[in-house]
């Protein structure tokens, strides 16, 4: 059995007259919902996005203002004498003559006489090692006794380019030492202009006043006191 | 007849209540649109106020200054990778040399040493002496580094022979370093 539902114009007329004064603030109530959802909350999200920015630039606009202050204020002249130090103790590349040197520098100071010796010079064409720190390796023969050889290790420990003994043979005074000389390039780095400049740490300049002290380092090379760095 | 029927009481109360619901709809209404309003004025004068263009501009000045001292810039970093570099290695070097010379300083004076290989793990030696003394002493000097644990960490003592013909003692060690 189907009931029809007879609304005619006169019914219609009489709920919408009844309930006319509802329809203005419901619509309204309508569009600030909608104004809402379509206008607040993405300029909501916009304000986040833009406080998380200018909190960002803000983080970097404080580093390049440091590292400015840090630039500005070194003393370039006693920087240049600090890394021709460092460098002279590490290498960007392979120092053969800086290698010779320093063991002329120790057979002298030590008085030990050298037999000849013959580098291992490795693939020239190609820098990048597996390795953190490639080195050249030598073996020195000293026709010298314990004490002397002792005596000449020591000292090339305590001269630049850094080395490390890795082998020590003595048989009478027939010796032969066996030598690994650092060396470092620079190697691949990610530039970024917002990255943190460090000024020299006092540590840094402890090293290279320690550095300042080893063999091999001319005198016009020697680096300026530590209060004189300039930061 | 009931005179206590009335019914235009009734309708004016439910108009009054009608009334009073529309006011509070329209009250309602008019909050929405205001709070709404409000709402989306006060984000974007936010928006407005913590614009990092500014900032940016005082950046990019900045950054301008800075490159006027590249060289410095690139100076200070090749300096501060040399000395992170040199203090690597500087800690992780061995340090033979200090090791030979504590084994030479234990080696009494009367004994030759012929033979003494120090490598970053072992050290063997071959001394000789007349005296059978002096080779001792070297095994209680090495035996009180390995107690000391100074250097070395185990003796071995390898051989020990008397050569009646030349008339002397040689002993043979190995020590872990």
């Amino acid at each position: 059995m189907t009931s029809k539902i007879n609304a005619d114009i006169k019914s219609l007329k009489f709920i919408f007259d009844r309930n006319k004064p509802y329809i203005l603030p419901a619509i309204i109530i309508l569009i600030s919902i909608i104004l809402f959802l379509q206008f607040v909350i993405p300029q909501f999200k916009i304000l986040l996005t833009a406080r998380s920015e200018a909190k960002q630039a803000s983080l970097k606009l404080q580093t390049l203002k440091e590292n400015l202050n840090v630039i500005t204020n070194i003393d370039e002249k006693s920087l240049d004498a600090q890394l021709r130090i460092l460098n002279l103790a590490l290498p960007l590349s392979k120092d053969f003559s800086g290698i010779l040197n320093s063991i002329y520098l120790a057979s002298q100071k030590t008085g030990v006489n050298l037999g000849s010796f013959s580098l291992q010079i490795g693939d020239l064409s190609d820098p990048k090692k597996k390795d953190d720190f490639p080195t050249i390796t030598l073996a020195v023969p000293i026709n010298a006794n314990a004490a002397a050889v002792s005596s000449f290790v020591e000292t090339i420990s305590k001269t630049v380019p850094l080395s490390e003994v890795i082998l020590i043979k003595i048989r009478d005074i027939n010796s032969t030492i066996k030598l690994s000389f650092y060396y470092k390039p620079l190697g691949f780095t990610s530039y970024k202009e917002d990255a943190h400049i460090n000024p020299l740490t006092q540590k840094g300049l402890s090293l290279i006043n320690k550095l300042s002290g080893f063999e091999n380092v001319s005198p016009f090379q020697k680096a300026p006191a530590a209060s004189s760095s300039g930061f | 007849m009931n005179t206590n029927i009335n019914l235009l009481l009734h309708t004016n109360e439910e108009s009054l209540r009608r009334l009073k619901r529309v006011k509070k709809l329209n009250f309602i209404a008019v909050m929405f649109l205001v709070g709404v309003g409000c709402l989306s004025l006060l984000t974007f004068l936010s928006t407005q106020i913590i614009n990092p263009s500014g900032i940016k501009r005082e950046q990019n000045g900045v950054i301008e200054k800075i490159s006027q001292f590249q060289d410095r810039q690139a100076k200070l970093f090749v300096l501060n990778n040399r000395i992170n570099n040199i203090e690597k290695i500087l800690e992780k070097r061995i340090d033979l040399p200090k090791a030979l010379n504590a084994l030479l300083a234990k080696t009494p004076g009367r004994l030759f040493i012929e033979d003494l290989e120090v490598d970053d793990k072992t050290v063997i030696m071959t001394a000789k002496s007349t005296s059978l003394l002096a080779i001792g002493e070297l095994i209680n000097n090495l035996t009180d580094m390995v107690r000391k644990k100074e250097i070395i960490r185990s003796l071995t003592l390898s051989t020990l022979v008397f050569d009646e013909a030349k008339n002397f003692y040689q002993v043979s060690i190995k020590a872990d370093l």
